[in-house]
């Protein structure tokens, strides 16, 4: 699944570290996910978003 | 310095603080299973009255004094049972994910392990299935399917 969390996250000048730590998973976690290998769980997508301050469908794209 | 390794180093915040908390409880997790390993080890190398080894295919040969075996088993439990599952409600869903698939191998491989070992041995190709034998395909198992999730999946 495509999503622009990486773009987000760069907006924000956060590491991967400092976004993981924010949504309380680990740094390859993150990485997985911003690389597509992992696609998060809803309730971390819901975190993803609200931490964001964005709706779930802004940040993923399930037809990439 | 690429523009990955930047997004990487910058902006420690609180959320750098809070991923080297859980560094920090990961090493410690990983120390207190490595402590409990190297006790077990140590007391039954120390205790052994036979000629036996737990971790060994002449494990029946271990003998022990009744309370080291049973400060043993309480050991054992502690680290083969509830260090994993707590260490299984830390992490997160990515890696929940790997122990998922290492798990799922471990079974399956004895599952399918013992009874083709079992037709092997009646054909009479390999020496009768052993307990420990059973044991260790469970555990490399579980431990190839964990490095293959880690890795390529």
């Amino acid at each position: 699944m495509k999503n622009r969390l990486k773009v987000l996250r760069a907006e924000r000048d956060w590491s991967q570290a400092e976004l993981a730590g924010r949504l309380d998973v680990s740094r390859q976690a993150v990485n997985a996910i911003e690389t597509g290998k992992h696609d998060p769980s809803l309730p971390l997508a819901f975190r993803i978003a609200r931490l964001f301050d964005m709706k779930i469908e802004e940040i993923f794209d399930d037809e990439g | 310095m690429t523009k990955d390794d930047r997004l990487n180093t910058a902006a420690a915040g609180p959320g750098e603080e809070r991923t080297r908390r859980r560094l920090r409880t990961q090493w410690l997790y990983l120390g207190l299973a490595g402590a409990i390993g190297g006790v077990i080890g140590l007391s039954t190398s120390l205790f052994d009255l036979g000629d036996g080894n737990l971790f060994a295919g002449n494990w029946a040969a271990l003998k022990l004094p009744p309370a080291v075996a049973l400060v043993l088993a309480v050991m054992l439990l502690a680290g083969f049972l509830v260090l994993p599952l707590y260490g299984f409600r830390m992490i997160d869903d990515y890696k929940r994910e790997h122990n998922l698939v290492g798990f799922t191998g471990g079974c399956l491989a004895v599952l399918s392990g013992f009874p083709v070992w079992a037709v092997l041995h009646a054909g009479g190709f390999v020496p009768a299935p052993q307990a420990f034998g059973v044991y260790a395909l469970g555990f490399v198992g579980m431990f190839g399917s964990f490095l293959f999730a880690r890795w390529r999946l």
